[in-house]
């Protein structure tokens, strides 16, 4: 479970749009504090380096002055005792002992003359013999025993003695990794802060995202008449979900004016039709004969003219994906078995042999007279068009979230020049003596239900007809009790 | 039966009340939905025939008021529209039926009559059913004529069943459809034609008296005299 959602979230824009900024904003402060750090670390050794320099020069002044008595070693002490308590960005040692400050006297042969700080200075004097001590301006000193490195300024005494001052640069490590430790912290904290910040808004302003998405495609395939949520504020995801019910408002206007007008004119027709036919039924009543005859041909011909008019105004609504569906899960096995037992007798009448090769329940999703009326269409098509001694072959599987219904005959297939077009409406071979819309019907109402279809001549002849539907995933229920009085009414 | 028929084509009334009366029914006629409710209101009626669209009101408001006003009497809708709107199959059961013009008077007449019957507490199951020589068993989906047992398919036999239940009534082949196979079709072929068909092969073979007639452009009728 865990998991599964940990894997929708790497997977989500919001995930990548989070770490990518977190990315740049931590690489952009990094390169921000390692300048900063550069600047710090040459300002505190430019500082110290004057402090060195000021004081080694007053040293030496002071050296030059003294008289070189008994008394010379513990003033010129004292003085660089009290210089070293100077000392910038001192930090005392653990031992209380000021052992980063130490001050060194050369004699003339290079031997020590005068020690001021920790120890008795002889590690210091070894690292200044071996270094090379030439120039007057700070630089670094190793000194045995010290893993941090001494800052050391020298200055000539005119008696041809030297005198060195150092600074352990310790203090200033110590400071330059505090600083480090405290903005490495601190920019953790940030990060981390910055990146939920930001993966926080983001998967929330995805996620409205999201919901104007799935209640878009909920809206393409239920219902016109709901709309995708908006929120009070007016970014740009307001305007993209105010756009869309804009959109939608003109598609429902649309399809509103195209049923209105199917309606109106299906009205229009339907109430003379009724009433020619009342006529025509009471005629049939009193009638005999010959003129009986042509009666019944005439209730017939209004027939076939009511059942164009409604084939036509389907396929018109379907084209423009506005058929009206009134859903329940259907049995497709079950609903073959039925319309195969429905046309069986007229197919063997003609000579027609029928097959069904089925399995199991395929339950799709659908409306049930369009269903039931696109299946006679199927039917209705074979039977009309093949030879005698034909054989139909109906197969019926599910495999893949959709029911795939094949409908094969070895019949002479469809004419070449109508094959391509087999589904447009008027379309018709050119023995037909049909309107042309049936397979038009079959592929509207397989459209309208999510679905699609195809057709093609058989390599070793004949014809073939796939029809594929989604499958019923169980979850839409929302109105299959409003259609349960049709269902009752038609079984009673 | 007292019949309330509201329609607002004149034509359509005028045919619909002659032959409901012809049919024995006492009608009752308004031309829109106000002049349907007060007349609803002002007597009983068993049984309704109301269109869908009244030039005052949608024909659902109507009903809807009617169930309110405690009018209970089964509705028959008539429609102009081709595909019926959820409100019509949302009518609670014994709310009725519904038929889409144009129509045949016979299956007008029938699903009256269907609606009537599903009222009126349904009698005792019958476990046979008789038509003069021909008869049913129910419980064994056998059938017999004049002795003599007929060998009819499972969808034969539902078939003459049916036939049976409405013997002398007439039957269309959309109710035919509708009733015994469930589907609510027009086919372009005589599928159900060739139904009849065969079952008249078995049952009223050479030399019996014919019960299956057709009525040409209507439908059949299994007559019982």
């Amino acid at each position: 479970m865990f998991s599964k959602i940990g894997k929708t979230t790497m997977r989500s824009a919001a995930w990548r749009i989070s770490l990518w900024a977190t990315l740049a904003f931590a690489c952009g402060t990094m390169v921000v504090f390692v300048f900063l750090h550069r600047f710090v670390s040459k300002d505190i050794q430019r500082r110290s380096d004057a402090w060195l320099s000021g004081e080694v020069e007053v040293l030496g002044d002071v050296a030059a002055r003294t008289r070189k008595d008994a008394l010379y070693g513990r003033v010129v002490g004292e003085v660089a005792e009290l210089a070293s308590r100077e000392v910038p960005n001192r930090l005392l040692s653990s031992q209380g002992q000021n052992d980063s400050v130490f001050f060194l006297q050369t004699g003339a042969d290079g031997s020590l003359a005068l020690w001021v700080g920790a120890g008795n200075g002889v590690a210091y004097l070894d690292a200044i013999r071996h270094g090379r001590r030439v120039t007057d301006t700070p630089t670094d000193l190793r000194v045995d025993a010290f893993d941090i490195p001494f800052r050391v300024a020298s200055v000539a005494v005119g008696d041809g003695t030297r005198i060195y001052l150092g600074l352990s640069e310790r203090d200033e490590r110590r400071l330059l990794r505090s600083l480090r430790f405290r903005f490495l912290l601190l920019w953790l904290a940030i990060v981390l802060i910055g990146a939920a910040i930001v993966f926080y808004t983001t998967r929330r302003m995805l996620g409205h995202v999201r919901g104007i998405t799935e209640a878009a495609s909920r809206i393409g395939e239920s219902d016109l008449r709901s709309r995708v949520p908006t929120s009070r504020r007016k970014d740009e995801i307001a305007q993209l979900a105010s756009t869309l019910n804009t959109m939608l408002d003109r598609i429902e206007n649309s399809v509103h004016q195209l049923h209105t007008i199917t309606d109106s004119l299906a009205h229009d027709l339907r109430s003379p039709l009724t009433a020619v036919r009342a006529k025509l039924e009471m005629a049939l009543t009193g009638g005999a004969g010959e003129e009986a005859e042509s009666v019944v041909t005439a209730i017939e011909e209004l027939d076939r003219v009511t059942d164009f008019l409604n084939k036509s105004l389907d396929v018109a609504e379907a084209k423009a994906d506005a058929l009206r569906l009134d859903r329940v899960a259907i049995d497709l096995d079950q609903l073959l078995r039925s319309m195969v037992d429905l046309y069986e007798p007229s197919m063997s009448e003609r000579g027609l042999r029928i097959q069904l090769r089925s399995a199991e329940r395929v339950e799709i999703w659908a409306d049930s007279g369009l269903l039931h009326r696109m299946i006679a269409n199927l039917f209705d098509n074979e039977l009309k068009h093949l030879p005698p001694s034909s054989t139909v072959a109906i197969a019926l599987r599910a495999e893949e979230g959709r029911a795939i219904l094949l409908v094969e005959d070895d019949g002479p297939g469809f004419a070449p020049e109508i094959a391509a077009h087999i589904f447009e409406r008027r379309v018709k071979g050119p023995q037909s003596n049909g309107h042309g819309l049936g397979l038009a019907f079959v592929e509207a109402v397989a459209r309208a239900h999510g679905g699609s279809t195809e057709a093609a001549n058989r390599i070793d002849g004949g014809a073939r007809l796939i029809v594929t539907l989604p499958l019923f995933s169980g979850q839409r229920k929302e109105n299959s009790c409003s259609v349960a009085l049709l269902s009752l009414s038609a079984t009673k | 039966m007292r019949l309330l028929l509201v329609e607002d084509e004149i034509e359509i009334q005028g045919f619909l009340k002659r032959s409901l009366t012809e049919a024995g029914y006492q009608v009752d006629v308004a031309g829109n939905g106000k002049a349907g409710e007060r007349l609803a209101a002002e007597s009983h009626h068993d049984i309704f025939i109301i269109d869908l669209g009244l030039p005052d009101e949608d024909g659902i408001s109507l009903i809807l008021r009617l169930r309110q006003l405690g009018v209970n009497a089964p509705v028959l809708i008539l429609s102009a529209r081709r595909t019926v709107d959820d409100r019509v199959h949302g009518l609670e059961q014994g709310g009725g039926d519904y038929l889409t013009k144009p129509f045949a008077m016979a299956e007008l007449l029938a699903r009256l009559r269907n609606l009537l019957r599903r009222k009126a507490s349904a009698p005792p199951e019958a476990t046979r059913l008789r038509v003069l020589d021909l008869e049913l068993d129910l419980l064994r989906r056998e059938a017999t004529r004049g002795g003599e047992t007929l060998s009819l398919t499972p969808q034969e036999f539902v078939l003459l069943e049916y036939l049976c239940r409405n013997a002398g009534r007439v039957v269309t082949r959309s109710m035919i459809l509708d009733q015994v196979w469930g589907m609510r079709i027009q086919p372009d072929t005589n599928v159900v034609d060739v139904h009849i068909y065969r079952l008249r092969g078995k049952v009223d073979a050479e030399g019996r008296r014919p019960l299956i007639r057709t009525l040409r452009g209507v439908g059949y009728v299994l007559k019982d005299r």
